[in-house]
This record gives structure tokens, C-alpha cells and sequence, in this order.
């Protein structure tokens, strides 16, 4: 009996703690179903007296919110995509292929992970300028096309695949491309879907990037869009909060469904130390 | 296929057509395409930056106007209050943010180790967010965290607690509050590593801890902690870090106020920039900013030996 007693508060006190965490984005779904001169009032009333949709409303009639959305979402497909081919590729030479200097440009790789992007966001504003990249969505996209973190992460699940399979594929007159193509890369399903992830993640939540290399606002992604938004309702929180929900909940729901890849994903990367 | 020709002069078009069956053929295919997109768009700016630390490019005149002028924008940075000021308040919300991931990560971490009927929907919303973003979680605790009648300080009146925090807007709130915000929203990273590390310790050692006669406490200061001992150095190294980079959430939440209570170097960097189009002086800052985070590396990397048990 006390051993029950004991298994029901220990699930209490952690559900509370899971509630804690979450209690923010709770307030924000319910601020943004509330009349704007209501969010104040009471708000520790979670669900409102009245279902108020007009935020929504305003929401949908938005010159500009669903483009930021479009743009954000033709980012992170091209993203993952240009990504996926380069960056699978290299992680493939890196983990199964001897060259003259592979140590020494890994290194490389690694040490170039170690520079905060802060340090070179000057540098990189005026030289993407003299490439035309700047205010274009191109200059998201590209930079992003070769990151190190990835290399990373798909050379040590590269280099798990056992190596008798290429072998024999060898031996068979296949070439590095037959390999890469029909074994690394249907055997890496689940650590590309846990990349693809958090190019989602890291893409749809980036507000330097944007913010710094795309000046005209109906090209903008949705983080800056959405602090444009806030701008513009003004002290309407109601309205705002209405717009944070719509941005915040599609990455929710998406980790939700596939927590075990970012879970995965993370351990991955974390653990070696 | 893979026959080493007779003929003793191969076309060009045959050795095109073959690299890809050559090791080293396929190596130059498969990574030199990453390596000129890497090299152009990542490497360059890391050796641009540097160059035009060393230069007077402060307007947006063109760059061939921009002369050499040595160390002068690395000594601007000490005639300077506010830049200083802003490495000094790095620093601060560093000492808030660090031990902040780190206990509450490992806390959390150990919770959910546990087996317990809620795991799955608690670890859920243990993580969620992390996920979300960041503009968004600043306009959501702007709200809460409004002094005058945000749900915050509502709900501490009514626990009948005076002198109400101002948060946001107070001077010596302003700081901390926006790195405990930062804490809740990027702990699950810590804690997910965490885990995975508490899950791999060796379970005999507990066994021969219980031997020894050791209580809940013990075990996890004389077994779990030293065993996952890189990974907690991984952690703080990268926790680190990542605690100078912090633009947008201070950006957003109080943009560097009230006054200049929490302008962090990031915030200073990126004023400098793209503000004052100072691009030489806040590419300097930004470099000192990479040293000393680089010697703060240096200085765990050799400190490890002391506490890390590989």
C-alpha cells in the first residue's frame, strides 16, 4: 500500500513538473482565444468564459503572416534537400574512403565547428553582399547546405555500417556511387530523418539568420515575421499571442510524433564528449 | 571493370569514367563539392573577419576606401565603457546560465531515469521547449513576467507577497531573469545527454555501492557522478559556449535594457554592426569575444585531469 502510495505521488510530482514547463505555452493559447482587453484580467483563468476567434481572424487576413509561413517552409524543404546531397556525400568520404590529408581537413571541419557564428556575422553580411546572396532566401539556404554539426553526426553512423556489406558490393563491380546509393543510404533512414528534424527545428526557430541577410519583409521566414507582427498588434497581446501559437505549435507537433529521432539525434552527438 | 588497362594511355573520358570505382577518384568527387561551398561561404567570412578587424571599415563607403590601421579597434575596446561593461555582463549571465542547465539538467535527468507510469508524457513536456521559438517565447514571458498585472505577479499578490519583482524592466532583475529564461527553454539539451549518460553507467558499480552500505545520496556522488564525468565536461564546455550567443532572446526580451542593465556582448556586437555600420570595431569585438571564449575551452580542457575520470 505504501509502495502505491508512493509510485502515484512520484507520477503527481513529475506531471507537475511537466506542467510547469509547459504552463507558458498553455496561457499563450488561451490569451490568444481571449478578447484582447481580457488577457489581463483573471489570467489565471486558463479556459475562457467565451471562445473569442477574432484573432484568428485578423490573423488569416494578414497581409503577410501566411507568406512568412510559405517562405519558411520553401526554406527548410530546400534546406534539407541541398543539405541531404552534400552533406551525406562528404560524410561517406570521410567515414569509408582513404585520401591524402583526410585527418588534417577533418580537423579542419571540426575546429571551423568551434567559431561562434556571432564572430563572422560581419564578415559573412558583406561578403554574401558581394555575392548577391544578401535578401535573397539563398543566403539561408546556402550557408546552411554546408554545415560541419552534420558531417559529424552522419560520418560516426557511416562508420557503423558494417563494413563486409561495401566490400562484397565491391567485389560485385560496384562503384562508391552504387555504394553510397544502395546500402549507405537506404541503411541511414532513421539518422537522416532525425537531420531532417533539426533542419526543421533549427531553420523555422533561426531569427540572426533572416534577420541580418533579408531586408524586404513579404520575403522574410517566420521568426522575424512574427516579431513584425508584434510590432505591428501593438499592445494587443491577445493578437499576438494568436500569432505566436500558429508558429510555436508546428514544431511541437512535429518533435511530439518524433521524439525518439531528436532524442536519438542528440544522444548521438552528446554522449562521445 | 576494375581491370588495370593494357593500354598504356587512357582517354580522359575513361578516367572521368572510372574515378568513381578509384578510391581516391571517388574521395575527390564525393567531398570536393562540399569543400568549395564550405570553403567560400563559411571558411572565407572566419578569415574575412579577421582582415577587417585590422581596418577602418566603418561606413558603408566601399571597401577599397578602407585602409589598414593595425590593433587600433582591439584598443578602442578598453577606451570603451560600453563594450566593456557588455563583456562584463556576459560574464554575469554566464555565472546565472551555466550552473542553471548543468544542475537543473542533471536533476531532471535522474528523475526521468526512473521508471515511473508517466515517463513518456512527462519527458514530452519536460522537452517541448526547447522546440519552440524564440520570438515567441519572448512575447510569452513578456506577458507573463509584466510587472504590473502580468499572471506572474498576479499570482505572487495573491499569495500575499509584497514588493512584487520587476523582472524585465528592473535594473538588477533585467540580467538574470532573461538568462533563467534561456535556462528553461534550452535545458532539455542537457538533460537528454544527461540521461543517455546515467543510462550507460556500469550497474554493478550501484550493486557494490549497496554493498558498501551506501544511501540513495552516496551512490549518486560516489557512482553516477564521476562515471559520467565526460559528459557533464562535454556539457559545461558547450553550455559555455553557447551562453555567448544570445542575441535574440536578449534582443527581444529587453533589447539591452532598461538603460544598458543588460547589453551583453552579442547585443553590443550586433548594434555596432548593423546600428552604427561600424563593421571593422564590432568585427574586433567580435574576435575578443571568440578568444576568450576559446581560452575559457583552453583552460577546462586542461583542468579536466583534476575531475574528469575517462
Amino acid at each position: 500500500m505504501g509502495s502505491l502510495l508512493k509510485k502515484v505521488s512520484f507520477n503527481g510530482f513529475m506531471l507537475a513538473i511537466g506542467l510547469l514547463m509547459i504552463i507558458p505555452f498553455v496561457f499563450m493559447i488561451s490569451a490568444s482565444l481571449k478578447a484582447p482587453a481580457d488577457v489581463f484580467i483573471n489570467p489565471l483563468n486558463i479556459i475562457p468564459d467565451e471562445i473569442f476567434t477574432f484573432n484568428y481572424e485578423t490573423l488569416f487576413n494578414h497581409e503577410y503572416y501566411f507568406k512568412w509561413y510559405w517562405n519558411s517552409i520553401r526554406v527548410v524543404v530546400l534546406t534539407v534537400i541541398f543539405r541531404g546531397v552534400f552533406v551525406t556525400m562528404a560524410a561517406y568520404a570521410f567515414a569509408r574512403l582513404e585520401f591524402k590529408g583526410k585527418e588534417l581537413l577533418f580537423l579542419l571541419l571540426l575546429s571551423a565547428m568551434m567559431i561562434p557564428q556571432d564572430t563572422t556575422i560581419v564578415a559573412r553580411f558583406l561578403l554574401y553582399g558581394v555575392m548577391g546572396l544578401n535578401n535573397t532566401q539563398w543566403a539561408i539556404i546556402l550557408p546552411a547546405t554546408f554545415d560541419v554539426f552534420f558531417i559529424f553526426l552522419l560520418r560516426q553512423f557511416f562508420m557503423g555500417i558494417p563494413k563486409d556489406l561495401s566490400e562484397a558490393a565491391i567485389i560485385d563491380g560496384a562503384s562508391h556511387f552504387g555504394i553510397y546509393f544502395r546500402i549507405m543510404i537506404p541503411l541511414s533512414v532513421p539518422v537522416l530523418i532525425t537531420m531532417t528534424l533539426f533542419t526543421f527545428i533549427w531553420t523555422w526557430n533561426d531569427f540572426v539568420n533572416p534577420f541580418i541577410f533579408i531586408s524586404d519583409i513579404e520575403k522574410q521566414l517566420v521568426t522575424v515575421g512574427l516579431e513584425y507582427f508584434q510590432l505591428e498588434a501593438g499592445q494587443n497581446y491577445a493578437l499576438q499571442m494568436a500569432g505566436s501559437c500558429l508558429i510555436v505549435l508546428i514544431p511541437m507537433a512535429l518533435f511530439a510524433f518524433l521524439q525518439k529521432y531528436f532524442i536519438e539525434g542528440i544522444t548521438m552527438t552528446g554522449v562521445k564528449g | 571493370m576494375k581491370s588495370t588497362s593494357t593500354a598504356p594511355k587512357r582517354s580522359l573520358l575513361d578516367k572521368i569514367r572510372l574515378m568513381p570505382y578509384k578510391e581516391k577518384g571517388a574521395a575527390i568527387i564525393f567531398i570536393l563539392p562540399f569543400m568549395i561551398g564550405f570553403l567560400a561561404l563559411n571558411i572565407f567570412p572566419i578569415i574575412y573577419s579577421f582582415v577587417i578587424s585590422f581596418m577602418d571599415y566603418n561606413t558603408l563607403k566601399p571597401l577599397s576606401d578602407a585602409s589598414f590601421i593595425g590593433f587600433e579597434n582591439y584598443l578602442r575596446i578598453f577606451d570603451d565603457p560600453i563594450a566593456l561593461s557588455a563583456f562584463v555582463k556576459s560574464f554575469k549571465y554566464t555565472l546565472v546560465y551555466v550552473p542553471g542547465v548543468m544542475i537543473f539538467g542533471f536533476l531532471l535527468a535522474l528523475l526521468l531515469n526512473r521508471t515511473f507510469a508517466l515517463r513518456g508524457i512527462a519527458r514530452t513536456m519536460i522537452l517541448m521547449p526547447y522546440v519552440a521559438n524564440v520570438v515567441a517565447v519572448a512575447l510569452i514571458w513578456s506577458i507573463l513576467l509584466n510587472p504590473t498585472n502580468g499572471p506572474v505577479n498576479q499570482f505572487l499578490a495573491m499569495l500575499g507577497i509584497e514588493n512584487l519583482p520587476l523582472w524585465l524592466v528592473g535594473v538588477d532583475t533585467a540580467l538574470p531573469t532573461i538568462a533563467l529564461i534561456n535556462v528553461w527553454q534550452s535545458l532539455a539539451f542537457q538533460t537528454i545527454v544527461f540521461l543517455a549518460a546515467i543510462q550507460g553507467v556500469d550497474k554493478s558499480l550501484y550493486e557494490a555501492a549497496v554493498i558498501d552500505g551506501a544511501n540513495k545520496w552516496q551512490k549518486i556522488f560516489h557512482v553516477t557522478l564521476p562515471s559520467i564525468s565526460p559528459t557533464t565536461f562535454f556539457l559545461l564546455v558547450t553550455s559555455i559556449i553557447g551562453s555567448f550567443q544570445n542575441y535574440a532572446t536578449v534582443r527581444m526580451l529587453t533589447n539591452g535594457g532598461p538603460g544598458n542593465a543588460s547589453r551583453v556582448i552579442s547585443l553590443n556586437i550586433y548594434e555596432e554592426a548593423f546600428a552604427l555600420n561600424h563593421y571593422s570595431y564590432a568585427s574586433a569585438q567580435a574576435i575578443v569575444l571568440f578568444l576568450i571564449v576559446l581560452v575559457l575551452t583552453i583552460i577546462q580542457w586542461k583542468g579536466q585531469k583534476r575531475w574528469v575520470h575517462y
